[in-house]
């Protein structure tokens, strides 16, 4: 009996599954696309959820980029750490009445000076002003097309550089010792 | 039309200066302030890395001094670079640097032809010209021609005196002073009454060129010196458009 029971059930199992049968043969592979309603859903889905998660991720890059960008910390403005121990404050001995006194009196004397020394300058300049506007005006009287050419703008006359003079003259034949600069300036990008 | 000719002769006179090389001494009040600002820098500051360093040696030094058998930090047989090594070791590299001299040899043997004179002030050129039958020292100037501006004849008066290859900034194409003047008696006519003399300034920009003057004498002064060169009246003229 149970022979007869395992023989029946080895039957079914001799050849591929097929999946219905508008398939002519079973030996072939499914080469034509599923035509079942069912697998076509799956895609449309798909694509629709990767889609949508495609735009989920642009809305949160955009909003990320429309946010203010972070301000670059200014070197300057920030006194390092370091600089704030209280062994580094300097103790001198305190100014004497007699020393406050002078340093009050010299700087009297030097705003006096200061005020003469502009006002010298401003006399330089005005009589320099004066001078040319004289010039230019017996110019004037002489020949039009002359003083039209001198009150030209001169082109050529700016960008000016000139290196300004420095404590000694220059050294002859002076080789100024070579040396490595390293820069560690820190930058920064937003 | 072409007749009404005016009876000034024109002229168009160069000042090229030379600009001051190094600066110019400070003076009394210069210096005090100087001084003080120095001090007030110094008693708002705090110490630098240098100066703590030099303070915590001289405290290791002087406890080394103190208790010399207990060195319990330091470990004998290493040379340690001391901060104060350091000073001196810059201070000797200071002195050995020996700086060209503010006061140069033509300095100090008045050669006023040189250019290497007087490195703190603005120099100018002065030449001999022969006006009518006088030999005066004036700016170097040359009569102009019709055809071209007065700032070219200026630049021709240079190039006269100098030579081509001076590289000069001219300040602008307006004269900066006139001179004007009348000719004696004798020569004076109808339409010759006299000149009119228009200054313009340069800036002379090679540093140093061989000096090929053409013509006859020249000087490089400063402003003060001028007067013992130039006429009153000219002097006049001139003085007011230098800047010292």
């Amino acid at each position: 009996l149970c022979s007869f029971s395992s023989c029946s059930s080895l039957l079914p199992q001799r050849g591929p599954l097929r999946g219905s049968h508008w398939q002519s043969s079973v030996l072939t592979l499914r080469t034509s696309l599923p035509v079942r309603a069912q697998p076509k859903k799956k895609k449309k889905v798909d694509v629709r959820r990767e889609q949508a998660q495609k735009d989920r991720m642009k809305k949160k890059l955009k909003k990320l980029e429309k946010a203010a960008p972070e301000l670059i910390p200014i070197e300057d403005f920030i006194t390092p750490l370091k600089y704030s121990d209280s062994n580094r404050v300097r103790s001198l001995p305190a100014l004497s009445p007699e020393e406050t006194e002078r340093r009050v009196l010299l700087l009297k004397k030097w705003c006096l000076f200061k005020q003469k020394q502009d006002e010298a300058e401003k006399k330089a300049i005005q009589s320099l002003v004066e001078s040319q506007q004289e010039a230019l005006k017996e110019l004037r009287l002489e020949s039009e097309e002359l003083y039209q050419a001198a009150i030209r703008r001169d082109e050529g006359l700016f960008p000016f550089q000139r290196d300004g003079p420095t404590y000694t003259p220059p050294l002859p034949g002076y080789d100024p010792p070579e040396g490595k600069c390293v820069d560690i300036t820190k930058v920064y990008t937003q | 039309a072409a007749a009404a000719r005016r009876p000034w002769r024109l002229f168009g006179a160069m000042c090229l200066l030379r600009l001051p090389r190094i600066t110019q001494p400070l003076q009394k009040e210069e210096e005090e302030v100087a001084a003080l600002m120095g001090q007030i820098e110094v008693e708002k500051s705090q110490y630098s890395d240098h100066e703590i360093r030099k303070l915590e040696e001289e405290e290791r030094l002087r406890r080394r001094k103190e208790n010399p058998y207990d060195d319990d930090d330091e470990v004998t047989g290493k040379t340690v670079i001391m901060a104060q090594d350091l000073e001196d070791k810059w201070e000797q590299k200071f002195l050995r640097f020996k700086a060209a001299p503010r006061i140069t040899d033509a300095d100090k043997k008045n050669i006023r032809t040189s250019l290497n004179r007087k490195l703190d002030s603005n120099l100018m050129l002065l030449v001999k010209q022969k006006i009518g039958n006088q030999e005066l020292w004036l700016l170097p100037q040359v009569e102009w021609q019709p055809g071209e501006t007065l700032r070219n004849t200026a630049e021709r008066a240079m190039a006269t005196f100098l030579g081509d290859h001076i590289q000069a900034k001219i300040l602008g194409n307006a004269p900066y002073g006139i001179y004007k003047y009348k000719f004696p008696r004798a020569i004076r006519t109808e339409d010759n009454m006299g000149a009119k003399v228009f200054f313009f300034k340069a800036f002379l920009q090679s540093s140093d060129f061989t000096q090929t003057e053409l013509k006859a004498d020249y000087l490089w002064v400063t402003k003060n010196e001028l007067g013992d060169y130039l006429k009153p009246e000219y002097l006049k003229k001139v003085n007011r458009f230098l800047l010292d």
